[in-house]
């Protein structure tokens, strides 16, 4: 006998709350931008880095990450790339229609206290600026908490390029430095060609007061993380966020484990001096 | 979302696994409040070139064949492979161990060379054109049969076992076939089926072929420690998975 | 609370009382195996059973388990909150579903898991005849000390229940023909115990299983990882057999309104291909190397720096699951032991 409890959904962390979209647009032809609110009003409450788990009935459950700053009340956003059969359906979701929220789960970067009074450099490989543009909010939106910001972001071609507007913004102020590079370039595009790590010689920084926020595809983090140390920076200084398969976001189903490591709860954030003898974490 | 018209088209087969939507039962009734058949041998008569997925049964044995295949992909938006025919080339690949022209003498003796009984080697759908979904099995099951058609209809990928058949033994509770010294293929074949041979006390014949990066070279060490041969793993290979990559058995 | 012996008959006349008032599922035959599964007569039970095939671990984790009910975008938890009692565990599979509930419980508390673990009175067995495969003795689990609500153990022709909990006692208060245990019938079964630590050693593992950790810190690189991957089939065979591997898949089922369904979770392991994949298709285990070395570590060191335990607790069904004869835990530790 199997009983449908309503009285103990509340204690039921696999139970999903519902949210509303309330905007839904294509970004690039794979990545489609979603705002949501929460249907209880209630804020997220979320810190940048963390990742929710986004159900859509009958397509099943995936974890985003939150794009938005905590500083941004009433929604939050996410940036969801179509790579597989819950993205499917969340590509075909439309303002007013509803999805269900478990979250916000893990670890964040430290914007909100250890990094205060730094420089901060944000290294962001493709998708891995989804993530990290909530931090980049956050401390823009808390400027004057933070010594320079620099954001050096690299894409694969200029078509695959997200929020380019926002990039376009950053890039007009001069308290923030943008250097932006693509892996292959076409007629559009007439700034910097080559992979990210031909952008970290073109940036000075001060070693010994800076942090890096480094997130993009696997393969990025071991060419980025050796540059940055050349540049000086100790692995105390570097923050990084993994991408794993995690299923529950609650430690239990194993999917995400790295050694010992939990993703969905350890991480995603890091910092690299906590993960570095993890031999399975960077690849 | 209109209901996206489907179109069943039979090849060299059985005709079994069309048996099995027939089998279906009540739950036709619901199949057809998420997808419009438009053409469908077997169960309607009425015909219609229109249609979004196309359901191949069967596998591909004549040059005739290929062109009609071709011009069904042509036509639809979603091909999807039907049974191990159509997903493997399945028990019909038995051919491509023989020379066509003795396959030709022993199946129709003096009458063989008849041009309508003329016959190329045997492929799977895939073989000839691009296959978007694949229904394995000998029959398919109509579980997962089920499971793809509400996934199409959602327009979402179905998820299928990419993990060999020994998971759904374990899951069942069912007693290995080599605690018993028998060679089951099992350990080779894509899961997916529930393993409903092994339950009932038979060995894995690999009807939904081989499952992702097989460790066929391991079955191949492994029987001697069972007291059996490598030309036995491969006789039981030849059924279902004859000239199939990796083994090649 | 206490200590009762009963003939072999009155157990069976005690079995068929519970039996009436409770669902039981007990360690029964299965072709020439053992299985647990629901007793319907005491005359069934096979408390002389060597291993049950299936750990017992599927009555409070089921293989394939609904999680929520949906309808729309409204949800709904489903807890199974049947109460049985799970007849004839053994101790090294005591020792399994007392971590299980320890991993299920902590940091996010699981209500699926844990509501059955609750509604379970588990009655526990000493073994009687040892598995081909078993080390339990190795691994300090041919004796169990608690978790169970009563423990049976054969001594002579009779049996001795000792029982500890409420649930327990609300069990024993069945017994009709029973006397309390005397100092005697204690000392024999403290010669069992004894004799089981010696008897379930089919594989001697050469350290004690708190050294692994240390052991696994030194091991990474070692040679034995991709000579006996060599021979995987990532079939998952020793995972799901596995009384403390608890690793699942989530998957939704849809009803034909393509709005309604089951959310579901599934046993899953780590030796599978696609286990550590991502959505877009790296795999960051895609080695079966990587993914062999992992199950080691996990039953070794992950799981004993978080709940202080080894997860291997020497049952050996991994052993005798495994088609290519390459999951031995005992074989494997003791080769890095010898090279280090």
């Amino acid at each position: 006998m199997s009983c449908s409890c309503n009285s103990t959904s509340d204690k039921d962390l696999y139970v999903p709350e519902p949210a509303t979209v309330l905007k839904s647009e294509p970004m690039t032809e794979l990545e489609r931008f979603l705002e949501f609110k929460l249907a209880s009003g209630r804020e997220l409450g979320h810190m940048p880095g963390q990742f929710v788990e986004l159900s859509l009935p009958a397509y099943g459950e995936a974890p985003f990450s939150i794009s938005s700053s905590p500083t941004k009340n009433g929604s939050f956003e996410m940036v969801v790339r179509q790579v597989g059969n819950v993205t499917s359906g969340i590509h075909r979701l439309q303002a007013g229609e509803k999805v269900g929220i478990r979250g916000p789960y893990g670890t964040s970067f430290p914007v909100e206290d250890g990094l205060r009074g730094q420089d901060i450099m944000f290294v962001c490989g493709g998708i891995g600026l989804v993530p990290v543009r909530s931090a980049i909010h956050y401390v823009l939106d808390n400027r004057d908490d933070y010594g320079d910001v620099k954001i050096l972001f690299g894409c694969k071609s200029p078509a695959e390029r997200l929020f380019t507007d926002e990039l376009a913004a950053w890039e007009e102020r001069d308290d923030v430095e943008v250097l932006q590079t693509v892996d292959k370039g076409d007629e559009s595009w007439s700034g910097n060609v080559g992979v990210i790590t031909t952008l970290l010689p073109k940036v000075h920084v001060n070693a010994s007061n800076t942090a890096a926020i480094v997130c993009g595809p696997p393969v990025m983090y071991k060419f980025v993380i050796w540059d940055l140390y050349e540049m000086g920076l100790t692995a105390d200084g570097i923050y990084v966020s993994l991408e794993r398969r995690m299923k529950c976001g609650l430690g239990k189903c194993g999917h995400c484990q790295v050694n010992n490591i939990y993703v969905c709860q350890d991480g995603p954030v890091f910092n690299l001096g906590e993960i570095e003898e993890v031999r399975e974490a960077i690849q | 979302m209109s209901k996206p018209k489907v179109a069943i088209f039979d090849f060299a087969c059985c005709e079994g696994c069309q048996l099995q939507i027939v089998n279906l039962e009540e739950e036709l009734l619901d199949l057809i409040s998420v997808v419009q058949p438009v053409t469908w041998r077997e169960a309607m008569s009425e015909k219609d070139d229109d249609y979004d997925i196309a359901l191949i049964e069967g596998s591909i044995t004549r040059p005739e064949d290929e062109e009609r295949l071709r011009a069904i992909r042509d036509r639809a938006d979603i091909l999807v492979a039907l049974g191990a025919c159509a997903t493997i080339g399945g028990v019909n690949k038995l051919k491509n161990n023989f020379e066509l022209d003795e396959v030709k003498r022993c199946v129709y003796g003096d009458a063989a060379d008849m041009p309508h009984l003329d016959t190329a080697m045997t492929k799977g759908a895939d073989e000839v054109v691009e296959v978007d979904c694949y229904v394995h099995g000998c029959p398919m099951d109509k579980k997962e049969f089920t499971h793809i058609v509400k996934s199409l209809a959602l327009g979402k990928e179905p998820v299928i076992p990419d993990y060999p058949v020994c998971v759904e033994c374990k899951q069942r509770g069912t007693i290995c076939r080599y605690e018993y010294g028998e060679i089951c293929l099992g350990v080779v074949t894509r899961a997916g089926c529930n393993a409903p041979c092994p339950s009932g006390g038979l060995w894995c014949f690999g009807c939904r072929g081989y499952a992702p990066e097989p460790n066929v070279q391991a079955a191949r060490d492994v029987m001697e420690e069972y007291d059996l041969t490598v030309e036995d793993l491969q006789s039981k290979l030849k059924l279902f998975n004859s000239k199939q990559e990796p083994t090649n058995a | 609370m206490g200590i009762r012996k009963l003939s072999t008959a009155s157990l069976h006349a005690w079995v068929d009382r519970i039996i009436a008032g409770n669902r039981v599922i007990g360690i029964q035959a299965k072709d020439d195996k053992f299985a647990f599964a629901p007793l319907s007569a005491a005359g069934d039970l096979r408390l002389d059973h060597d291993v049950a095939y299936t750990p017992p671990k599927a009555f409070f984790q089921p293989a394939i388990e609904t999680l929520v009910r949906y309808r729309g975008i409204e949800h709904e938890s489903v807890v199974d909150d049947d109460p049985f009692v799970l007849f004839g565990v053994h101790p090294y599979d005591m020792v399994a579903l007392n971590q299980m509930a320890e991993i299920w419980s902590r940091d996010n508390y699981d209500p699926h898991y844990m509501s059955r673990w609750e509604q379970a009175t588990v009655v526990a067995c000493d073994v009687q005849n040892v598995s081909e495969n078993c080390f339990a003795g190795c691994m300090g689990t041919a004796h169990v000390k608690e978790g169970f609500d009563i423990l049976l153990t054969k001594v002579g022709d009779s049996y001795l229940a000792d029982y500890r909990t409420e649930k327990g006692e609300k069990l024993a208060d069945l017994m009709e023909q029973s006397r309390d245990a005397t100092d005697g019938d204690l000392r024999a079964r403290r010669e069992v115990w004894h004799a089981n630590n010696r008897l379930l050693r089919r594989h001697e593992l050469q350290m004690f299983p708190n050294n692994l950790p240390e052991l696994l810190e030194k091991s990474y690189d070692h040679p034995v990882w991709e000579e006996m991957a060599e021979r995987c089939f990532s079939c998952g065979s020793c995972n799901l057999c596995c009384p403390t591997c608890y690793c699942f898949d989530v998957q939704d089922d849809v009803e034909w309104d393509l709005q309604s369904g089951e959310r579901k979770r599934a046993w899953d392991g780590c030796m599978l291909a696609s286990f550590a994949g991502v959505a877009g298709g790296h795999n960051f285990r895609g080695d079966r190397a990587d993914r062999y070395r992992h199950r080691y570590y996990r039953k070794g060191k992950y799981v004993p720096e978080m709940i202080g335990e080894c997860a291997c607790v020497g049952c050996g069904r991994c052993i005798s699951a495994c088609v290519a004869n390459i999951a031995n835990p005992v074989t494997v530790y003791n080769r890095l032991l010898e090279d280090e």
